[in-house]
C-alpha cells in the first residue's frame, strides 16, 4: 500500500513539477522578485530589462527554437515570502529564476531553486556569498563583486584622478558599504602606503539623522585628505552628501554603484567633483553605443529611462543563461551549468562577464566611472582593477 | 580646542531635532496616555508635502505642510484612535503601530520606495562662522524653534482655557468630563498640536536632509519615544531634555570612542539610557500623568 502511495506521489510530483514544462512547448523564465514594497525600486529596472531581453530572444526565433515566457511572483519585499515566490514560479514550470538584487532578500528564493535543481540568478547582489559557497552551484549573480568595485575606485583615485590621500566614511548599516570601503582601503594602502589613508570614520545610515560630528572630525583632521571615499547608500547617502557639501567641504567624493542614478541629486542640485561607479550610463550618454541603444529601447517600451544602470544586470541575467543554453544545446540544468562555468570575458550589457566553477560573481570586470559636474553625470570611461581580488569566505 | 567646541555645537544641534520630535510624543502621552508611533509618519508625510510643493513660495509651502499634517493628525484621531479610546493603553499602542505601518505603505504605493531628492531653503544649510566655529544656520533655527515651541506650548497649557482643560484631562480624564470638559475636543486639540509639531520637524528635517523616503519618520519617532521615557513620561520639559540628552550623548560618543568601538556607538548610547532609568525609573522629570494617585 505504501508503495502505491509513493508511486502516486512521485507521479503527482512529476505532473506538477518538471512534467509541466516538458508538456509545454514554451520555456518559462521565473521572476521571484520584489514587485511591491520597500525593495521594489531596486528590482524594477532589472526585471523590466530582463523582459526586454526575453523579447529580443523571442523576436530572433526563441531559445533552441522555443519561445520564452516570463512568469513572476511577488516577494512583497519580505525575506520570508521569497521562498514562497520561488516555489510558486518553479511550480509554474520555470527552468531558471531571477531573484532580488540583494543577498539577504534574494537568498531565500535562491535556496529553494537550488534545492529543486533550478538556476537562481541575482541581477545585482554584489556579495560573493551569492554563489557556490553561500547558496550552491546553481546560484549566480551578474553583479561586479564589491571587492572589485572598491579596488577599481582605489586605482581610479590614485592613478587616474591623481588623488594621493583619502579619508574613509563608512555606513555601517549594510554589508555592501562596509565591504566596499574595506576593499578600497586595502587597495589604496597597496598603492599609496599606510600614510595614504589620512583618517576614517563611520555612520549608521538607519540610525543617524545627521553626520555633523563626523564632518567636524574630518574638518579637524591634522592632515586634510585629497579625496573622501563615501561608502553610503539610499536616502541617508543623499542626505549626508548634502550635509557634507553644505559645510563647504568641496573635496572630491568617491562612491560605489549604490549611489548610481540621478533620483537623489535633487538633494544636492549643483553637486560637482563626485566620482561614482556604475555598470553603464542610464542617461543615454554611455561611451558604449550598445548601452545607449538599450536605454532608448527600454525607454520606448516602458515609458521611462531606467532609474539606475542596475537594469543592465537584469538584461545580462537572460543573456548569460541563454548563451549557456545555446552552447549546451539543451535546457538540462547540469549541462547548462557546465557551460555557464566556462563563460569567459563575454561582452554582456552589464560588462565583460566570466564565471568559473568556484566564482559565480564577476571579479574581473571594468566599470564605468562618472564625474558628476553641476548635477550632470559625465562619463569618464571604463576602468578595471589591475589586481583581481581573491574570493575569501 | 576648536574641535571640542565644534563637537559641542554639533551635539546641541542634533539634540534639538530629537527634542522637537520628543515634544510631540510627550504631549500626546501627557494628555491621553497614548504612545503614538505613527507620529513618525506625520513627519514623513510633512516631508513629502514639502517635496510636492517645492518651487512654491516657501512660506506658502510651509503653511500647506502644517495644514496637511494637522488634518492628518485630526483624521488619525477621529478614525483610528477614537474607536479605541476606552481600550487599554496596549491596544492604543498597537493601533498606533498599525496606523504607522498603513501610512508608510500608502506612501510606498503613491511615491514608490526609492528616496526622492529635493532642495528646499538651501541657504539654511550654510554655516555662520564664529571664529573658526561653524554653526549651520539651520541648527540655530532648530534650537530657536525648539525653545519657542516649548515656551509656546507651556503658555498655551497654562494660560488658555483649552490648555487648562487639557491639563485637567491629563490628570483625570473621567473627572474632567464629569465637570463639563468636552473630551473629544481636548484630545482633538492635542492631536492638532502634535500635527503642528510634526510639520515643524518635517520642515527642519527636509531642509537638512533634502530627501523624502517613506521610512524617514521611524527613526525620529523611536528617538522621540526613548527621549520621552528618559525625560519622564508626560513631562514636556522632560521630553525636550530627554531628546537633547540622546542627541548630545550620541554625538559625543561618536567623537570620543576609538574607531573600533564607534561601530557599537548605539549600544553605548542605550547603556546611558538604561543607566538613567536605573537611577530614576520614572525619568528625569516626573510628569503629572505618570504619578500614581491615591
Amino acid at each position: 500500500m505504501k508503495k502505491i502511495y509513493a508511486i502516486k506521489a512521485a507521479m503527482l510530483a512529476l505532473l506538477l513539477g518538471g512534467g509541466y514544462a516538458l508538456a509545454d512547448e514554451d520555456v518559462k523564465v521565473g521572476f521571484a522578485l520584489a514587485l511591491s514594497g520597500f525593495i521594489a525600486p531596486y528590482d524594477d529596472g532589472p526585471y523590466k530589462a530582463a523582459q526586454l531581453a526575453i523579447d529580443d530572444i523571442n523576436t530572433k526565433g526563441g531559445l533552441l527554437g522555443k519561445k520564452l515566457i516570463a512568469v513572476a511572483s511577488d516577494t512583497k519585499s519580505d525575506v520570508d515570502v521569497g521562498a514562497i515566490a520561488a516555489t510558486d514560479v518553479i511550480g509554474k514550470g520555470a527552468r531558471v529564476i531571477m531573484v532580488t538584487c540583494d543577498f539577504d532578500f534574494g537568498a531565500p528564493a535562491a535556496i529553494v531553486a537550488q534545492s529543486q535543481n533550478v538556476f537562481a540568478f541575482s541581477s545585482c547582489a554584489a556579495d560573493p556569498k551569492f554563489g557556490v559557497q553561500g547558496i550552491g552551484p546553481n546560484a549566480y549573480t551578474l553583479a561586479t563583486a564589491t571587492l572589485t568595485q572598491g579596488s577599481i575606485l582605489a586605482e581610479f583615485a590614485y592613478k587616474q584622478a591623481n588623488l594621493k590621500t583619502a579619508y574613509l566614511l563608512t555606513d555601517t548599516s549594510g554589508e555592501y558599504m562596509k565591504s566596499l570601503c574595506a576593499s578600497f582601503e586595502r587597495r589604496f594602502i597597496e598603492l599609496a602606503g599606510e600614510a595614504g589613508i589620512v583618517g576614517k570614520d563611520n555612520f549608521h545610515g538607519l540610525n543617524d539623522t545627521s553626520i555633523a560630528g563626523q564632518i567636524s572630525r574630518l574638518k579637524a583632521s591634522p592632515k586634510q585628505p585629497e579625496a573622501v571615499m563615501f561608502c553610503g547608500a539610499g536616502s541617508a547617502g543623499a542626505s549626508f552628501i548634502r550635509q557634507i557639501r553644505a559645510t563647504g567641504i568641496d573635496l572630491p567624493l568617491l562612491a560605489g554603484e549604490s549611489m548610481d542614478g540621478a533620483y537623489w541629486l535633487g538633494a544636492v542640485p549643483d553637486l560637482s567633483n563626485f566620482y561614482v561607479l556604475a555598470y553603464g550610463s542610464a542617461f543615454g550618454n554611455d561611451p558604449d553605443a550598445k548601452i545607449n541603444d538599450f536605454t532608448t529601447r527600454f525607454t520606448a517600451k516602458f515609458g521611462e529611462q531606467p532609474a539606475t544602470s542596475h537594469a543592465l544586470t537584469g538584461y545580462s541575467v537572460i543573456e548569460a543563461w541563454a548563451l549557456a543554453v545555446e552552447r549546451a544545446g539543451t535546457f538540462d540544468t547540469d549541462a547548462v551549468r557546465a557551460e555557464l562555468d566556462k563563460l569567459k570575458d563575454e561582452p554582456f550589457l552589464a560588462g565583460k562577464t566570466s564565471f568559473t566553477p568556484e566564482a559565480h560573481i564577476n571579479l574581473d570586470r571594468p566599470m564605468l566611472v562618472f564625474n558628476i559636474v553641476n548635477g550632470k553625470h559625465e562619463p569618464i570611461g571604463r576602468f578595471s582593477s589591475e589586481v583581481i581580488p581573491e574570493l575569501k569566505f | 580646542m576648536i574641535y571640542v567646541i565644534q563637537t559641542l555645537v554639533d551635539a546641541v544641534s542634533v539634540g534639538a531635532v530629537y527634542a522637537l520630535s520628543a515634544l510631540g510624543i510627550g504631549l500626546l502621552f501627557g494628555v491621553m496616555r497614548l504612545v503614538n508611533f505613527a507620529q513618525g509618519e506625520f513627519v514623513t508625510i510633512g516631508i513629502y508635502t514639502l517635496m510636492l510643493t517645492v518651487g512654491l513660495w516657501f512660506p506658502l509651502a510651509a503653511i500647506l505642510t502644517v495644514l496637511v499634517v494637522v488634518l492628518l493628525a485630526l483624521l488619525a484621531d477621529r478614525l483610528a484612535f477614537k474607536p479605541v479610546r476606552d481600550a487599554d493603553p496596549a491596544t492604543m499602542l498597537i493601533t498606533s503601530f498599525a496606523l504607522s505601518y498603513l501610512l508608510q505603505n500608502v506612501l510606498v504605493l503613491i511615491f514608490g520606495a526609492r528616496p526622492i531628492g529635493f532642495n528646499i531653503i538651501p541657504e539654511l544649510g550654510l554655516p555662520v562662522m564664529i571664529g573658526e566655529i561653524r554653526i549651520p544656520r539651520l541648527n540655530i533655527l532648530t534650537i530657536c524653534v525648539a525653545v519657542g515651541l516649548l515656551t509656546g506650548i507651556a503658555l498655551f497649557l497654562r494660560r488658555t482655557r483649552i490648555g487648562i482643560e487639557m491639563r485637567a484631562a491629563a490628570v483625570d480624564f473621567r473627572m474632567a468630563r464629569l465637570l463639563g470638559i468636552k473630551g473629544d475636543r481636548v484630545i482633538a486639540v492635542a492631536f492638532a498640536l502634535t500635527g503642528v509639531l510634526s510639520a515643524v520637524v518635517a520642515v527642519l528635517f527636509a531642509a537638512q536632509t533634502g530627501t523624502a523616503a517613506p521610512t524617514y519618520g521611524l527613526q525620529l519617532a523611536l528617538v522621540g519615544f526613548v527621549a520621552t521615557v528618559i525625560g519622564g513620561m508626560g513631562s514636556l520639559v522632560g521630553a525636550v531634555f530627554g531628546g537633547m540628552i540622546v542627541g548630545v550623548v550620541t554625538v559625543c560618543l561618536q567623537a570620543l570612542l576609538p574607531p573600533e568601538l564607534r561601530v557599537f556607538r548605539e549600544a553605548f548610547v542605550y547603556a546611558v539610557v538604561i543607566a538613567i532609568l536605573v537611577l530614576r525609573p520614572d525619568g528625569l522629570f516626573q510628569g503629572v500623568g505618570s504619578r500614581e494617585r491615591v
